[in-house]
């Protein structure tokens, strides 16, 4: 027997009958697990049947959804839809051991749908990076400098900024010192220069 | 019939070295109903692929458990090799397979000691957890740690077994093997030990099915499935493999098939170290996993199948790392199994689904 994986995705009105029709068909429930995103949360399904896992997505779930369990037919769900609803704050209905919110003693609320400031900088460098390769991209098909022969532009504060978020806290600071010690030696370099140039 | 009592059961209980709470709700000595509670110990591992970039979370992974920790480890390398379509060589891929194997015989052999402890035969215990020292001891000598390893890296492994080594590995085993089926024996063939788990905690095919049970737990309600037998990395090479099964579905037939087990980890291992290839245990990886993709791997761990899923988001950190471990899918069948047994009963069935609160709380 062989081991294959798929990944679909499904509509949360799809749901029930997903449910139902895998049942029917024998499949083993694997698991569900819930993807902070920001349109919501994404669920997925996994069920398992000869060798095949087929992984389910639900796009966006948002807290005003509410959806269906799927512990009618499979009980081992409900370990995981008490888990996604403490960690991502999604609504489940209709749970076989619902634990109303009290299935994790967690010290934050939905913790799995805070964003850190590692992963917005690391987000947003990652965007940054896309955009300008695309930019470079597109310039280089319009023939107007070839892309490789392009100056390197000295990095934006903003992008610096982002760079330094995305780093190690220590090395961050290390950095920053580094440039603040650069940037008042320039300065002082500069008024060296300037003063060098009134007294001649 | 008696008034309807509730129980409560742990989370500090003397079978129970993890946290886990039940409400029994009994009459006459009889469990009608069992609601466990998780939750004591959750520690947001997930959490921390936002900080810990996808080569630093390996070792993240392998401290979710202590007795899993090179299972997760291999588990979750697989599944980012999957994500960034890595090829890891055959020698590498043989010798997760080992490290593998001898975790299962560790975890199943400290099982099979915890198990003789709760039912009182403490001697049996100190004869199993004595032979497991062997096994921590090939652990030592071939990755330097006796519970977390740190071998394995997203590309293969970090560190090769020589000749030397290999030869040692099969002597050791085959002296394990000899002194394992004498304690086998007992734990198959003594009276005082078939009187406390035969006939308990039975759980039927159908149930075991249904309730998507996993592991020897489910192996032992005949349920033939175990992921070794999908061919992934070096087990597609096994010249024979039939996941060993049961069809008594009490506590004595989950313990007969760990112990069967045992001795089929050895002879796999025999098997891999004769037919080892020669060659690089390693290939680098470079780049990220790209933005949105997504992999999913199954893995089986000595107490079942667990899930691994990996979705990327262009950087060096994962968007999302999910492991679902095999006590989260055991949970509901535990239910099932507790209702209607004796009281006394209850930590032995606790047991013989062989839970690890930490691996499901993560």
């Amino acid at each position: 027997m062989g081991f294959a994986t798929e990944f679909t995705t499904i509509t949360l009105p799809e749901l029930p009958e997903l449910n139902r029709q895998r049942k029917a068909e024998g499949w083993r429930f694997v698991q569900l697990l819930g993807v902070n995103t920001e349109a919501g949360v994404d669920l997925i399904y996994s069920f398992m049947k000869d060798g095949l896992l087929v992984n389910s997505k639900i796009e966006g779930v948002t807290k005003d959804q509410v959806v269906p369990s799927i512990t009618d037919n499979f009980l081992a769900a409900f370990v995981f839809e008490n888990e996604t609803h403490d960690l991502f704050g999604v609504n489940f209905e209709g749970i076989a051991i619902d634990f109303g919110g009290n299935f994790y003693a967690l010290a934050q609320k939905e913790p799995m749908t805070i964003i850190s400031p590692e992963q917005k900088a690391a987000r947003e460098k990652a965007r940054k990076i896309a955009e300008a390769k695309a930019a470079k991209e597109k310039a280089a098909k319009a023939g107007d400098t070839p892309a490789q022969e392009q100056p390197k532009a000295a990095p934006a504060a903003d992008e610096l900024e982002a760079k330094l978020a995305g780093m190690d806290p220590e090395k961050a600071a290390k950095v920053r010192a580094a440039m603040e010690a650069k940037a008042k030696k320039e300065a002082a370099r500069k008024a060296e220069a300037a003063n060098d140039g009134e007294g001649a | 019939m008696g008034k309807a009592t509730i129980i409560p059961f742990g989370p500090q209980h003397p079978v129970l070295p993890e946290p886990l709470h039940l409400d029994l709700v009994v009459e006459d000595e009889k469990v009608i109903e069992a609601i466990p509670q998780i939750g004591f110990v959750h520690r947001g591992l997930e959490k921390l692929v936002e900080t810990r970039d996808y080569n630093q979370f390996i070792y993240v992974a392998e401290r979710i458990c202590g007795i899993c920790a090179f299972g997760h480890s291999y588990g979750y390398a697989e599944t980012v090799e999957r994500l960034m379509g890595v090829e890891v060589p055959e020698r590498g891929q043989y010798l997760r397979v080992i490290w593998h194997e001898l975790s299962r015989i560790h975890s199943h052999i400290l099982w099979l000691g915890l198990a003789a402890d709760a039912f009182g035969f403490e001697s049996l215990f100190m004869h199993c957890w004595r032979l497991r020292e062997r096994v921590l001891d090939i652990f030592e000598k071939t990755t330097g740690g006796r519970v977390i390893f740190s071998v394995v890296k997203v590309g293969g492994v970090v560190r090769d077994i020589d000749a030397a080594q290999m030869a040692e590995i099969i002597r050791v085993l085959e002296g394990i093997k000899q002194d394992y089926k004498q304690i086998m024996d007992a734990f198959l063939k003594d009276s005082s030990v078939m009187n406390r788990t035969v006939g308990v905690g039975y759980l039927s095919f159908e149930d075991a099915t249904n309730l998507s049970m996993v592991g020897p737990f489910a192996r032992a309600s005949n349920v033939a499935y175990d992921v070794r037998s999908l061919g992934i990395g070096a087990y597609g090479t096994l010249s024979d493999f039939a996941p060993i099964t049961d069809t008594q579905g009490d506590c004595y037939a989950r313990m007969k098939v760990r112990a069967l087990e045992v001795l089929q980890s050895i002879d796999i291992i025999e098997e891999m170290i004769a037919r080892i290839p020669a060659g690089d245990i390693a290939v680098p990886v470079k780049g990220n996993p790209a933005d949105g993709a997504e992999a999913a791997c199954v893995v089986e761990q000595p107490r079942g199948e667990c899930y691994y899923y990996a979705r990327g988001n262009g950087t060096k950190n994962l968007e999302r790392m999910r492991m679902r471990t095999p006590t989260s899918e055991n949970l509901a069948g535990m239910v099932k199994a507790l209702e209607g047994c004796d009281l006394a009963d209850v930590n032995m069935i606790i047991l013989t689904i062989d839970p690890c609160i930490s691996c499901t709380e993560r």
